[in-house]
């Protein structure tokens, strides 16, 4: 037995050393490498804001009811070409939309044609938001810094200091009533973070999404000056998985139709986050 | 024997595998949405179903392109499309959400899921509560076995969630809702008289629920009413300069002046689109009546980083109005510092006060110059708005 030991150490020694180089050489390959169902999820994307009719790329406007506005000719509030004179108005029981004779609700959280145009409402009542789309248009694809897979991490949410809802606007600047969800504590590097997590409701699904919007040491300097948004997704036993690989910009990145959300307080992080998705000044707007 | 091989391929073959019933599911975050999809040969082709239970709604459209099928669901610009592997089906479900695509892993296997009646314990009239971040709010659930085993339906205060269908494997239950948008499953088990579980919506959103045996007594309440911000009132400020000087409305550059504000933080781009053309407006009107100030709301609420960013800004853009530090991003600190701008948090928000200090026009957000005629005709508006406020006294 003692024989066999002595003997296999020198084997062992040299399969240990083997192994520790194809570790090694495994996560740096890994660390560079974009896995799969990320990559796949970003040719979505990127699918998305080329093709969507919802893209920020097609966005014309969006801008709130409030006291009505309208639709058209050169003088109106928002011009399209080729669409006769509409005025959308809110009134108690809801957003109408009204052109000659002809007057109907508008519905909410859903697209409406308006000849070559969409239209879509969101918000809450009495304080809707009307988009209006066209075709997209200088499109850019997003672009990412390396993948690096440190960056994805797991945690449980802390209650939130201040609990409730609170009204904010979502990353497509739009106001809608989130609830705070709770905080998570983010080790990077030497620093730890404490990240605000918010509830959005996503009124067009029914579902809700735990999202964090950041700032870090990159903002404008190779991320979105405001910060970015990042999704948390169950990873069972309570805990979530952060990746900030899948970072993402606020839509005010991509078009000046859309109002920019406020930093939500607190959720600075003193290091650079060198992950998801980047921004280009010079190529922004 | 070419002819039969392109017919199959087409799913057009008397004995297509494309035809008759899948057992499908969406696998989601916290476990498996399942439904069933049957597909049926038609004189133009293909047609199918979408079942919860014996629920079913026609498919708009069954299309084959390769070995990849197609499943539109055109109520909702939804899809699932799958890649054929033998007798089953791997893809995803997608459709166009207004922050992005929604996309969830979508598998199906040839035949029927197994269907059963539940016990007596489980069925009935449920008084749940869903626990989501810290809070509470009431749901029923109504559970009953039908034609094709256990189904029912979650109420909440606003409505029900339609049509649950699903299986039973002892004190356990999964009864799901999928109708090409909305993405429902409820899993649970009976625990003595009590059942928990968690109640999954959509990939990623799990909310954890505990019901007991309704007694009869009201459980559901009706959905509070949103209210709405009042901007009508007159405008008041009182914030510290870049120097820390307090400036407020009853300083002599403002009084009988036509005053525009901008609420604006450093860290918002659309605000440093806008700075050039407020200066340029200041610059155009100031002699006739024009006053403007900024209203910072920076990030960290300490005037020595705050201010530093701020006289940044002012040198970039060469504002030559005041820009006051009014506090941190924070909406509700926002709003507490102007309680009659309550659910302000559009960055940038412009507000147009007459010479009499009261509040005339909020315009939220900015179209920057690239927005091109959307731009103009901000400007226009500005203009205008600016004018017709001067002319008055």
């Amino acid at each position: 037995m003692e024989a066999e030991v002595k003997c296999a150490r020198p084997g062992a020694l040299l399969a240990a050393l083997l192994a520790g180089l194809l570790a090694l050489f495994q996560i740096d390959r890994l660390s560079g490498q974009v896995p799969g169902d990320l990559a796949r999820e970003r040719a979505e994307w990127a699918d998305w804001l080329r093709t969507a009719p919802t893209s920020p790329f097609a966005a014309l406007a969006q801008t709130p009811v409030g006291s009505g506005i309208t639709l058209g000719p050169g003088n109106a509030d928002v011009p399209l070409a080729g669409v006769a004179l509409t005025r959308v108005t809110e009134e108690s029981e809801g957003v109408y939309l009204e052109s000659g004779g002809d007057r109907r609700i508008l519905p909410r959280n859903r697209g409406t044609p308006l000849g070559n145009y969409l239209l879509r409402l969101t918000g809450p009542a009495r304080q809707s938001t009307l988009a209006v789309y066209g075709k997209p248009t200088g499109v850019r694809a997003p672009t990412y810094f390396p993948y690096d897979r440190s960056l994805v991490i797991t945690a449980s949410l802390d209650p939130p200091a201040r609990p409730g809802p609170q009204r904010l606007l979502t990353l497509e600047g739009v106001v809608v009533e989130a609830v705070a969800a709770g905080s998570v504590a983010v080790p990077l590097g030497a620093v730890k973070a404490s990240l605000q997590v918010m509830r959005i409701p996503d009124p067009e699904s029914g579902e809700s999404d735990l999202m964090i919007y950041f700032r870090d040491e990159t903002n404008g300097d190779g991320s979105y000056p405001a910060g970015r948004f990042l999704l948390l997704t169950p990873a069972g036993g309570g805990k979530y998985r952060l990746d900030f690989n899948r970072a993402r910009n606020p839509f005010c990145a991509y078009s000046t139709v859309y109002a920019c959300p406020a930093p939500w307080p607190g959720n600075a992080i003193a290091a650079p986050v060198r992950a998801g998705e980047q921004y280009h000044a010079a190529s922004g707007h | 024997m070419w002819l039969a091989a392109l017919l199959a391929i087409l799913g057009m073959g008397t004995d297509s595998p494309l035809t008759g019933w899948w057992m499908a599911g969406l696998d989601l975050a916290g476990g498996q949405l399942r439904f069933a999809i049957a597909i049926e040969k038609t004189k133009s082709g293909l047609s199918g179903r979408l079942c919860n239970g014996t629920d079913c709604q026609p498919l708009s459209r069954v299309a084959l392109r390769g070995d990849t099928v197609v499943f539109e669901m055109g109520d909702y610009a939804a899809a699932i499309s799958a890649t054929r592997r033998g007798d089953s089906l791997v893809g995803t479900y997608h459709n166009v959400g207004s922050r992005g695509p929604r996309v969830i892993p979508f598998r199906a296997a040839k035949g029927r899921w197994p269907a059963g009646p539940a016990a007596d314990s489980l069925l009935g009239r449920w008084d749940a509560t869903f626990i989501q971040d810290w809070q509470t709010s009431p749901r029923v659930f109504v559970l009953r076995n039908g034609k094709a085993g256990l189904e029912g339906t979650v109420i909440s205060n606003s409505g029900d969630y339609g049509l649950f269908w699903g299986q039973v494997s002892a004190d356990s239950f999964a009864l799901s809702h999928f109708d090409g948008s909305f993405v429902y499953l409820l899993t649970g088990r009976l625990s003595g008289d009590t059942l928990r579980g968690t109640f999954h919506a959509g990939l990623r959103t799990q909310t954890p629920w505990i019901a007991v045996r309704s007694t009869g007594a009201p459980h559901l309440t009706p959905p509070l009413q949103v209210i709405a911000a009042d901007t009508a009132a007159p405008f008041r400020f009182s914030f510290p300069d870049l120097n820390g000087v307090r400036l407020d409305q009853s300083d002599p550059r403002f009084v009988g002046k036509v005053v525009v504000i901008d609420i604006f933080g450093t860290w918002c781009p659309t605000c440093h689109d806008a700075a050039p053309t407020l200066v340029q407006l200041y610059r155009d009107y100031h002699s006739k009546g024009l006053e403007m100030l900024g209203l910072a709301y920076e990030v960290s609420g300490d005037p020595g980083i705050d201010g530093k960013l701020v006289r940044r800004y002012q040198e970039k853009f060469g504002i030559p109005f005041p820009l006051l530090l009014a506090g941190t991003n924070d909406p509700e600190a926002a709003a507490a510092s102007q309680p009659q701008l309550r659910g302000v948090i559009a960055f940038p928000t412009t507000i147009f006060l007459g010479r009499d200090g009261r509040v005339r026009q909020i315009h939220a957000g900015f179209y920057g110059p690239a927005t091109g005629a959307q731009y103009d005709r901000l400007v226009t508006e500005f203009r205008e708005e600016i004018e017709r406020l001067l002319k008055e006294r």
